[in-house]
């Protein structure tokens, strides 16, 4: 029998640059996926779950059917022959943007606008509490870390220099118009702001290319 | 604004300079320039249709043909059909020629029958397949399919990325096979594939109680902000720079309200002169709809669609013909809807001056009737283009007598042949200043077919 050891370290031989650019072209995440990873976002519900809780009956009209959504998204279809599309076009782009605004509205509310506070883990997007007051550079950065490692699956940190500052931008420009804007609106300029954040970050462009 | 004239003395300077048939680059480019107010519209007729019921009439039992007769179809609808005698008592029908023409059809034209000098009708296409997707792609791209895979763009597709790309919505393909491929193809220019009209509106519907429309401006204006960064810092940019185009995109789609016209309903009102009560061809008829009203409104460049149906092995043989004269019909009251609706561009010029529609389909049915009374597949075909810019009241291309296989029709510059999809759709993309051969690997360029 050999008796257990702390492991060694490996032994350096000699250091050589490892290239990391990619070897091809960004394509279209599979519809499938694109649907398996929404659903899970919603709470890992079954479509038709989701469905129900994106419409949710309160007149919002954020959601309408899946049935309406699956050709744009690029789903076959075999009844017609029509194969799985492989590249976005303007109204995929813009069932994306559909489809993004019901799941971050629908989060919004179900994680920070009810009646008793829910726990952070139970919540579905929003695992934090919006700051009180103002929000600065200082109190965005790490909720938005949060939304983040979400949808894109890595820290802010590791993304583009600029993102956290470009975001942060959208944030501050999405309460300024929501004030001036939408004063019936169901959410108040910050709960229209992080909702815009999510927005940006459902339909970023890491979320639908690999 | 160009005048015909102008066109024709761009297009006639330049066809026949090449050794197979391609006008020269300067010729070409004068006339695209001058097919920037046009607009087309692709029909497939999905299944495969039987052209001895059309463009292809066959009438007599000769050799292994064994024509539409009063056994294998049902003639209570056909406008068109009049009986005439085959053989023990079975009836076939006599042949349909318009007055004034000399163009003869089936009794499956209907109505289109009554508009001759608009039709060009292409005869004895070598499909050289019998298989639906293969014979779909080689209809409308050119090219058979490579292990299953699609070899090349579709027509509207090319079309698009020579003179749609500014559009809002370059193809608009509803059931359509429509494909995207190969280089220098603009990403504005992936077709919209959808499954019906009506889904335009619902996606781009927008609900106004959490935010409004400038703000959600400013995400996207974000986003395609940072899918350009994207694209700088990566070795392939040109899908991200797509993307950015894309985001674009929507926004223009958000501003222009189509949600409020594009829904079915929207489009029957609009278009009460489209006929939506026929048995087969109701949804087709809404996607003329939305092809009349979008191009009315400059908003698409190619509008694609399906009629389906066709594909009548069985006793629902009983109904292509019927299935036809629907088909049919729906194109000549586009026609007439088209006549009826100015161009949104050039003033004093109604929308089928520079609308073109082309109408194919996977290939056609076996000359012979089968056991369960239908018609398989068969390597042949027929298609027919409604063109400013085609000869029409015209006829190009054969089959022999016998066996309804493609014939001989011209010398091409690899010899004596039938003419074939490729050199069809390389000629329907000359018209308009495209060199076919930016896109296509195969098809001459068909002089005959233009008018000059």
């Amino acid at each position: 029998m050999v008796p257990p050891s702390a492991p060694l370290p490996l032994v350096a031989n000699g250091v050589a640059a490892e290239d990391t650019a990619r070897k091809e072209n960004l394509r279209m995440v599979p519809p499938e996926v694109y649907m398996r990873t929404y659903l899970q976002l919603f709470g890992g519900l079954l479509p038709v779950d989701a469905q129900k809780r994106a419409k949710a009956g309160d007149g919002g009209s954020v959601f309408d059917s899946w049935d309406d959504y699956v050709s744009a998204l690029g789903f076959p279809d075999y009844r017609f022959d029509i194969p799985r599309q492989t590249q976005t076009n303007a109204l995929m782009v813009a069932a994306f943007e559909r489809l993004g605004i019901a799941l971050c509205d629908r989060a919004l509310e179900h994680d920070l606008k009810g009646k008793a506070p829910l726990p952070v883990q139970d919540r579905l997007i929003f695992a934090f509490d919006l700051p009180k007051g103002t929000v600065d550079a200082k109190a965005f950065g790490p909720r938005f870390d949060v939304l983040h490692r979400t949808f894109l699956g890595y820290p802010a940190a590791l993304a583009p220099p600029q993102r956290t500052a470009r975001f942060f931008q959208l944030y501050r420009d999405l309460v300024s118009e929501h004030a001036k804007t939408s004063p019936k609106s169901r959410f108040t300029p910050d709960e229209a702001g992080w909702a815009g954040v999510c927005y940006g970050l459902v339909r970023h462009p890491e979320f639908h290319l690999y | 604004m160009t005048t015909r004239r102008t066109f024709l003395k761009v297009l006639s300077g330049g066809l026949g300079l090449a050794a197979v048939g391609l006008p020269s680059r300067q010729s070409l480019a004068d006339v695209a320039k001058a097919s920037e107010t046009e607009f087309f519209v692709f029909i497939i007729a999905a299944g495969g249709w039987d052209v001895t019921l059309w463009a292809d009439p066959r009438n007599e039992a000769k050799g292994i043909v064994h024509p539409a007769s009063t056994t294998n179809t049902d003639t209570s609808q056909l406008r068109r059909w009049v009986d005439a005698p085959l053989v023990d008592g079975e009836k076939s029908f006599q042949l349909v020629r318009p007055a004034g023409s000399n163009l003869v059809f089936g009794p499956g034209i209907g109505d289109l029958a009554d508009m001759p000098d608009r039709l060009t009708v292409i005869n004895g296409l070598a499909m050289n397949t019998v298989a639906h997707p293969d014979g779909q792609l080689f209809s409308t791209t050119g090219r058979h399919p490579q292990g299953g895979r699609v070899a090349a763009s579709s027509i509207d597709t090319m079309l698009s990325n020579e003179l749609g790309r500014d559009q809002l919505l370059p193809t608009v393909s509803v059931r359509f096979p429509s494909a995207y491929v190969g280089a220098d193809l603009d990403r504005r220019v992936v077709p919209l594939a959808i499954d019906d009209v009506g889904s335009i509106a619902r996606t781009v519907t927008r609900a106004q109680q959490y935010d409004a429309n400038p703000e959600r401006d400013l995400v996207t204006a974000m986003l395609s902000e940072e899918a350009r960064d994207l694209a700088k810092r990566s070795t392939y940019p040109d899908v991200l720079d797509g993307l950015a185009l894309q985001y674009e995109g929507v926004r223009h789609m958000l501003d222009s309200h189509l949600q409020d016209v594009f829904t079915t309903g929207g489009l029957q009102k609009a278009h009460p002169e489209l006929n939506y009560t026929r048995r087969f061809t109701r949804g087709a008829a809404v996607n003329a709809a939305f092809a009349v009203e979008s191009i009315k409104r400059n908003l698409v460049r190619c509008v694609s669609f399906a009629v389906g149906g066709f594909d009548t092995h069985g006793n629902n043989y009983r109904t292509q013909a019927q299935l036809q004269q629907e088909t049919f019909e729906l194109v000549a009251l586009l026609v007439k809807s088209l006549d009826r609706t100015p161009h949104p561009l050039v003033q004093g010029h109604k929308l089928s001056e520079h609308t073109h529609i082309l109408v194919v389909s996977d290939f056609c049915r076996t000359p012979q009737v089968n056991l369960a009374l239908g018609r398989d597949h068969y390597p042949n075909n027929s298609a027919l283009v409604v063109s400013p810019r085609f000869r029409s009241n015209f006829v190009f291309g054969k089959t022999d007598l016998e066996q309804l296989l493609p014939a001989p029709v011209k010398k091409f510059a690899d010899g004596e042949r039938a003419i074939a999809p490729p050199d069809l759709l390389a000629t329907f993309v000359s018209a308009f200043g495209v060199d076919p051969r930016k896109y296509m690997r195969d098809g001459e360029v068909v002089k005959e077919l233009l008018r000059l």
